[in-house]
């Protein structure tokens, strides 16, 4: 559906490479995600994607389109959503909807209606966009992402800025796009959790090379981090070590099979009389997924 | 082309929606009402009925259309470049900024075509403000001196010359309306400049301001009163645009105005291809 085929980008003659031969592909009906930090190049690779800035050297191509050789073809069959999208916020949700299609060639008045049902937004739609709270913005994106019917839908960091409520609800209807209307999804995140939880398959880029392909469930293999306070850490090391396979990551943390109980372990520790001042289940870490990377790789590709 | 229409007139409802581009309609109203108050003072209006008698032969020549035709020079020249410059400089320079041209990129939309569009709607809005400023400054002649009379034309700098043009009052009006139309597209150059400066990657102010530094300067030029300066007046764009005057001429001289017309036209889409070029090898993000 979409092929990003070794994209090199650098902005300017002294700064790094933004992008550095990144590749990976996205398949028809998958939730894709693009992993990392602000500045590893996610926006830059979607910038390319649209058409809006021009690599170096490879290419995107959009169901077998290529976006360098004919970007308006490419684009037909694609939504997008930016970070903090920026609408006319003087006009009303329904007039921005009705300027932004015109230049994808104009929707029929019932297709506007359904999709604005849809995001949630018929209430609203005929307020200026200058009242709207985040949340709406990021409802009137999608509907304008929507509207022309695309098979492949850019996010780019969707839901930043949203309340919990609004993360539950956006993901819930990215899942309902990709299951009742076929539509593929590539989004980027710096969320490592978000991620894991919308995705079926992610790419992890860091200074604008890609560090990990494959599935997001493999983010976690590593195992559960405990984090411990305990003036004899050696002994509780030894106790998970033989009980629970557990390993030593740093000197106040390690690491357990992702099928153990923590509350076995914590009744373990206590029982072997360790004095514990704090046991903390910490979760997953983007940068500690990095970090374990480069340790493993090297720094090198997975 | 029926897409690029509608494409168009979205554009024109998104421009006149908002409330920053009735700046300049307000101002000029403001303009002209105070020109009107200025009427009204006695010396004044004395002055201007001896001067009309002097040159046009009868007072009625002092008419609603004169006052109009006076009120539109001395606003036009300059404040209309300010303004023309304001919205051109904006629409690609400010959307960039915004953020609003992402939204509007990300759709199977070239470029060349979302520049023309905004271009030909910047040409439209200097249309649409010079026939407001025409309009309500005739308002404003009519209130003053009513309606009827006839209507004379000069060039307003020079009160000793004889005048351009002695007309009753319909061919006064139909010559009115149209040295405004035909002065809005002289403007092309300023809407040119505003706009090729919009698409580099640059400040909104920034380009409107270069472009009204840019023709200030290029008017003091024009009117450096040194005879050695006259074989080099034509090449300056304030004064090409003073062309229109030459709609207002008893026997209009085609050659001369298509010739100045050619330049400026010609000024003005040099500087949207220039734009164009910029920006498309540009690489817009946030």
């Amino acid at each position: 559906m979409l092929n990003v085929s070794e994209l090199s980008k650098t902005f300017s003659r002294n700064a790094p490479k933004a992008l550095d031969e990144v590749s990976f592909s996205v398949e028809k009906g998958e939730i894709y995600g693009l992993l990392g930090h602000n500045g590893a190049g996610k926006s830059t690779a979607l910038g390319i994607m649209l058409g809006m800035v021009y690599p170096d050297s490879g290419d995107v191509s959009i169901g077998n389109v290529s976006i360098r050789e004919d970007r308006c073809g490419a684009l037909r069959k694609v939504g997008a959503i930016f970070e903090a999208p920026a609408f006319y916020g003087y006009l009303t949700g329904w007039r921005n909807l009705k300027v932004l299609t015109a230049f994808s060639g104009g929707v029929e008045k019932s297709r506007l209606l359904e999709v604005v049902e849809w995001v949630g937004l018929r209430d609203r739609i005929h307020d200026k966009v200058d009242t709207y709270s985040h949340g709406m913005r990021q409802r009137l994106a999608l509907a304008q992402a929507m509207l022309p019917g695309p098979e492949i839908l850019i996010l780019d960091e969707p839901t930043d800025g949203l309340d919990p409520e609004g993360i539950v609800e956006f993901r819930d209807q990215l899942f309902e796009l990709r299951d009742q209307f076929g539509v593929t999804i590539l989004l980027s995140s710096h969320l490592l959790s978000e991620v894991e939880q919308v995705c079926d398959r992610v790419a992890i880029l860091k200074g604008g090379r890609r560090v990990y392909e494959g599935s997001s469930r493999g983010l976690a293999d590593d195992g559960i981090v405990i984090r411990l306070e305990t003036d004899d850490f050696q002994k509780a090391l030894e106790i998970t070590e033989t009980g629970f396979g557990g390993k030593k990551l740093r000197d106040d943390l390690l690491s357990v099979p992702l099928e153990t109980d923590t509350a076995d372990v914590l009744d373990t520790l206590v029982k072997a009389g360790v004095r514990l001042k704090q046991f903390v289940r910490e979760e997953q870490s983007l940068e500690r997924f990095y970090m374990d990377l480069s340790r493993k790789k090297g720094g090198e590709e997975s | 082309m029926r897409l690029f229409f509608a494409q168009l007139g979205w554009e024109l409802f998104r421009m006149f929606a908002r409330k920053r581009t009735y700046i300049g309609f307000g101002i000029f109203l403001a303009v002209e009402l105070l020109f009107w108050r200025m009427l009204t003072l006695e010396k004044a209006k004395e002055g201007m009925i001896q001067f009309t008698e002097r040159l046009a032969g009868a007072e009625s020549y002092f008419s609603g259309i004169t006052i109009a035709f006076l009120m539109v020079f001395f606003t036009v020249m300059l404040l209309g470049a300010t303004f023309v410059a304001l919205v051109s400089g904006d629409i690609v320079a400010k959307e960039t900024e915004d953020g609003n041209l992402r939204l509007l990129l990300a759709r199977p939309i070239s470029r060349l075509r979302l520049l023309a569009i905004k271009f030909l709607a910047c040409q439209i809005y200097t249309t649409v403000l010079f026939w407001f400023v025409g309009l309500t400054a005739l308002i404003v002649g009519i209130l003053e001196r009513g309606w009827g009379g006839g209507f004379f034309a000069w060039d307003p700098r020079f009160f000793a010359l004889q005048p351009l043009g002695i007309y009753d009052w319909w061919e006064g009006i139909r010559r009115y309306f149209a040295a405004i139309t035909g002065f809005s597209l002289l403007f092309l150059p300023i809407t040119g400049i505003a706009f090729m400066l919009g698409c580099f990657k640059i400040k909104p102010a920034a380009a409107t301001i270069i472009t009204i530094a840019f023709i200030t300067a290029d008017f003091i030029f024009a009117s450096i009163p040194l005879e050695a300066f006259e074989p080099y007046q034509h090449l300056f764009i304030t004064s090409r645009m003073e062309a229109w005057l030459l709609i207002l001429q008893q026997e209009i001289p085609w050659a001369k105005l298509v010739e100045s017309a050619i330049w400026l036209v010609g000024i003005g889409l040099t500087g949207f291809i220039i734009g164009w070029v910029v920006f498309e090898r540009r690489d817009v993000k946030s």
